[in-house]
């Protein structure tokens, strides 16, 4: 069976959203009238045509053979897992450490399998952004646990 | 002030060490970051977006205008070597930088390239003092009609000119333009779409939303593909130049690449990368010699290099002349001058001429900088083409979450950044184009206050943008572009 699925579950995706969008904004903004427009008109109607996008694209990648795709899931979760903690961890945690425990994360995700350039990345990382952030910017974060 | 006034004063501006140095470090980033493949302009100025709160806005904006047409010289440098893009415009110097550096003549191809380059910014800036003056002063007399128009024409062009499949590109404009009310409406201050979120109630953070599109999606998707490049080859520094026969055959191309790169960098939704191939196409339609193109012609890469280097300069005229930016690059631009306080548009030419004349000005200086340092330290360039990308995007990563958090010390907006940089990878993945989200994005409100201004000028009539001839040619063409694309695209299937 030919199916394009990126172009399916993108139109279909964004044809969602357009619905809900324009759905929630006649529901719950004021819509008025083309001569003073509510808080809800422009949403209510970008909806509608992001809807109608969705649909166009969605209905011929049905009859159609997409291109394969390759999701990049370690890199994906990799990248994002170190975010994550570092985002979770910034206050908690401090700069230093959790730049580190961020990059060496992140770096799972890389080809090279070995592991003590990783160390030395993390390092390098984390002094880089201590200098430039915590002692260049004088940002105000905590640069240790616990202040 | 005239133009060669402004721009004199412009230079005045530009000079003073506190705007040149961060002019000399945006060229040179750029180069860096054109020269890497695997993170591109976009990505940089997003990253460098925070950073811009600690600098004056002159500053902040000439470094990150350096940033752009400095990626411009560095993406040739990879599509020569290793016929790899740095950077989406010098993807089609590939076609004949790739084959000229298999003959061992990569020194000339890189030289032309940079002198074509120069040649190409010199052009775009006449265009741009010669053009944004005036269109600022023509711009005044515009109403909310014709700058809704303009904007919605923008928005249709960057969509469907050379776009595959328009109907996704208009849904990733529609899209950001829907991202772009969520927030406190300023006509009525009703929260939309905020959910309850505090920390949406200023809208969604562009700081954010470009980081997690550009940085974060592109540095997954990256990982793997950019680390398989090849080794590039040795450059010495009098290999770079050309003999007096293959030095004749770059002026004109040069020329002509440059003219056809800044009149369409200046048009909305036609940008460098458009004009880097319509100048290749040309070189070869008027070459007497066709048939050497592919195989290492000179001008297939004087061409279309002057005329990338050309459009990101003239991109700047609509950008500064009405605050309407015709591409995802012009639009963080705009974002930033915002950030700065500075409302582009007609009225900053005489609210801030220093700004306005200083940027320009600093688009002479930064290209003669790059010309300075480029040839000089081409075998610089050439070998950071070796660092592997492992070493570099873990620290990029931490460079965005920083440079996020600092924009207001939150973490939501660190969480919002994986989000984004989750949805941004998706979107590359089922190839929708991210960029054209950010530009609705940035362009949303705009729209939307202009459009309800004009419309309650005219007493809820659309008939307005007919009436007015401005609005209505904008409209009109917009209309046509549209039917254009619909039409393409029935062709296609047909044949298929």
């Amino acid at each position: 069976m030919k199916r394009d699925i990126p172009d399916l579950a993108g139109g279909v995706i964004l044809a969602g959203i357009g619905l809900f969008v324009s759905l929630y904004a006649v529901d719950h903004y004021e819509i008025g009238s083309l001569r003073r427009m509510g808080p809800g008109f422009f949403p209510a109607v970008l909806g509608g045509v992001l809807a109608c996008l969705g649909v166009v694209i969605a209905l011929p990648a049905l009859v159609r053979q997409g291109p394969a795709i390759r999701i990049a899931w370690k890199e994906c979760l990799a990248v994002l897992g170190a975010i994550l903690v570092f985002a979770a961890g910034l206050d908690r945690l401090g700069l230093a450490l959790v730049t580190l425990i961020s990059v060496l994360i992140a770096s799972v995700a890389a080809p090279d399998r070995r592991i003590g350039w990783r160390i030395v990345l993390a390092l390098t990382v984390t002094a880089l952004s201590v200098a430039v952030f915590s002692f260049g910017l004088k940002m105000t974060v905590p640069l240790w646990p616990g202040r | 002030m005239s133009g060669w006034d402004g721009f004199l004063h412009g230079l005045s501006v530009a000079t003073q060490p506190g705007v040149l140095i961060y002019c000399a470090f945006g060229v040179v980033l750029g180069t860096f970051v054109g020269v890497l493949p695997g993170i591109g302009a976009m990505a940089t100025i997003s990253l460098l977006l925070p950073i811009t709160y600690y600098l004056s806005p002159e500053a902040a904006l000439v470094m990150l205008a350096g940033v752009y047409y400095g990626s411009q010289y560095g993406g040739a440098v990879a599509s020569i070597l290793l016929r790899l893009p740095g950077t989406p415009q010098s993807a089609v110097t590939t076609l004949d930088g790739y084959p000229l550096a298999q003959q061992g003549r990569a020194g000339v191809a890189l030289f032309t390239s940079m002198i074509s380059s120069f040649s190409g910014s010199m052009i775009g800036i006449f265009v741009l003092i010669v053009l944004s003056g005036a269109l600022a002063r023509a711009a005044i007399a515009f109403g909310a009609a014709e700058y809704a128009a303009m904007m919605i024409l923008g928005l249709v062009a960057a969509s469907t000119v050379g776009a595959k499949d328009p109907a996704k590109s208009l849904a990733m404009v529609v899209l950001g333009l829907i991202l772009g009310c969520v927030g406190t409406d300023v006509n009525s201050g009703v929260q939309r779409f905020t959910f309850g979120q505090t920390e949406l109630m200023d809208g969604i953070n562009l700081v954010a939303l470009a980081m997690g599109l550009f940085g974060v999606a592109e540095v997954i998707a990256n990982i793997h593909a950019a680390e398989r490049t090849g080794v590039p080859p040795r450059v010495a520094l009098r290999e770079l130049l050309p003999s007096r026969a293959e030095l004749r055959r770059i002026p004109f191309p040069a020329l002509r690449g440059a003219s056809l790169g800044s009149f369409f960098g200046a048009l909305p939704g036609t940008g460098s990368t458009i004009s880097s191939f319509l100048a290749y196409a040309a070189e070869r339609r008027i070459s007497r010699h066709p048939d050497r193109f592919g195989k290492g012609a000179i001008e297939g890469v004087a061409g279309p290099e002057a005329a990338n280097n050309a459009a990101a300069i003239s991109a700047f005229v609509p950008t500064l002349a009405l605050g309407i930016p015709g591409d995802p690059i012009m639009a963080l631009m705009l974002g930033a001058l915002v950030i700065h306080g500075v409302q582009p548009g007609p009225l900053m030419l005489e609210a801030r001429p220093d700004m306005f004349w200083g940027l320009i000005a600093s688009f002479g200086i930064g290209n003669l900088l790059l010309l300075i340092l480029n040839l000089p330290l081409i075998g610089i360039w050439v070998s950071m083409l070796r660092i592997p990308f492992r070493w570099l995007y873990p620290a990029i990563l931490i460079f965005v979450c920083l440079g996020v958090y600092s924009v207001r010390g939150s973490s939501f907006d660190m969480f919002a950044v994986a989000l984004i940089g989750l949805v941004g990878y998706a979107l590359s993945l089922a190839r929708f184009n991210p960029a054209l989200l950010l530009l609705g994005f940035v362009l949303g409100p705009l729209i939307e206050t202009n459009l309800r201004r004009a419309l309650l000028i005219a007493r809820g009539d659309p008939m307005v943008f007919l009436q007015r001839p401005l609005a209505a040619a904008f409209m009109i063409a917009a209309a046509g572009l549209i039917v254009m694309s619909l039409v393409q695209v029935i062709r296609r299937r047909m044949r298929a």
